[in-house]
């Protein structure tokens, strides 16, 4: 094998190396594959020798494929407004959160023989944010779970010293230190699709800008046996001035 | 028409439900087969069952596709297996960069039709 006449993934498409606007294009790949997916079972799905049952698990299949790329959309759409719009905050409880996501996610995950639990914790602050970004955060956290762990994914609340972290955490293979280093890196950026694997790491991005808007920060952690991304957000005060 | 019949193929796809399909369109033709979701997975796969062809996407969950293509050639009794490629992103990608992988064929997932993917297996064992 002649190693000069190959080109790196990343030398062989600078037309998706991206300049400007980097989000535009990423949100396009980012679609691309459950359009792709919605695309193939619909064509199967006219296939007069399928099952009725084949046929029940196509169109299961073929609404939360349309339900992924739908949540991306509402989150590109929040992203582009999150300047102009008040987004209020105010003390909410984590753990309701987390239960409205596990339970919003509940038939995603099922269907692909997983399942997202969350980890019951006691005597927590409430913190301070808005519901509706939260929640969106820990949907992204667990949905990029979902591809990359093992069967569970356990969503759980930890206190520190001034804030509460709420991780998604996956027990899928260990992480490379290479591969830990380019998925922290697209916390930070929406990263050009020759870097990515998988997915463009938008929607980690998103989260972080969300993270941001509410005074928060998001971040990862590897595990021996998976990683837990999280968002630290400031504790509610309330309590203690009672 | 050649047939497919009895043919060995490992498609590496990370998103189930899309390898899931392959999966049934192949198994139709006849081709036995098993689905990889990541590339580690993948060479075991292709150790075990020796393929007459792989089917791969390129973004794989925390790789790529020329992760697995690298491995590949690094191994002489490997290097030989033609591949598909069935991507997203083949718009980026030129074939003139692939063939030296052993990329037969690629298919674009965008555009591609149900049978598409029996069409390129015959195209590979021609």
């Amino acid at each position: 094998m002649n190693g000069e006449s190959k080109a790196t993934y990343q030398e062989m498409s600078p037309s998706v190396i991206l300049h400007g606007d980097s989000g535009l294009i990423a949100a396009a790949h980012e679609l691309k594959a459950p359009l792709a997916l919605i695309r193939q079972l619909a064509f199967l799905m006219e296939d007069e020798t399928i099952t009725i049952d084949q046929k029940k698990r196509m169109a299961m299949q073929t609404r939360l494929a349309a339900e992924k790329a739908l949540r991306l959309t509402t989150d590109l759409t929040k992203v582009a407004r999150l300047e102009d719009a008040l987004f209020q905050l105010e003390p909410v409880n984590p753990a309701a959160i987390c239960e409205d996501v596990a339970k919003e996610l509940d038939e995603y995950f099922a269907a692909h023989g997983k399942k997202l639990t969350v980890q019951q914790s006691r005597s927590l602050p409430l913190v301070i944010a808005h519901h509706d970004l939260l929640r969106r955060i820990l949907v992204t956290f667990s949905d990029n779970a979902l591809q990359y762990g093992g069967e569970e994914v356990r969503l759980s609340i930890k206190k520190n010293s001034r804030s509460i972290r709420i991780a998604v955490r996956d027990y899928g293979p260990m992480l490379s230190p290479k591969d830990f280093t380019a998925i922290k890196r697209k916390l930070m950026t929406p990263q050009p699709v020759h870097a990515r694997p998988q997915s463009s790491g938008l929607g980690l991005y998103i989260a972080g800008q969300f993270a941001h808007i509410m005074q928060g920060t998001i971040g990862m952690t590897r595990h021996r046996d998976g990683v837990s991304f999280y968002v630290d957000m400031n504790a509610s005060t309330q309590l203690q001035l009672l | 028409m050649i047939s497919l019949q009895g043919k060995k193929v490992v498609v590496v796809e990370d998103d189930t439900w899309y390898g899931e399909h392959l999966l049934r369109i192949l198994q139709g033709e006849g081709v036995t087969c098993a689905l990889a979701d990541h590339p580690a997975k993948a060479i075991d796969l292709i150790d075990e069952m020796q393929p007459d062809a792989i089917i791969l996407d390129m973004l794989l969950t925390g790789s790529t596709g020329f992760v697995l293509l690298h491995e590949l050639q690094s191994h002489s009794d490997l290097a030989s297996i033609p591949v598909i490629v069935c991507t997203t992103i083949l718009d980026s990608l030129q074939m003139k960069h692939l063939e030296p992988y052993g990329v037969k064929r690629a298919l674009d997932k965008t555009t591609m039709h149900p049978e598409d993917i029996a069409v390129a297996l015959r195209g590979v064992f021609i």
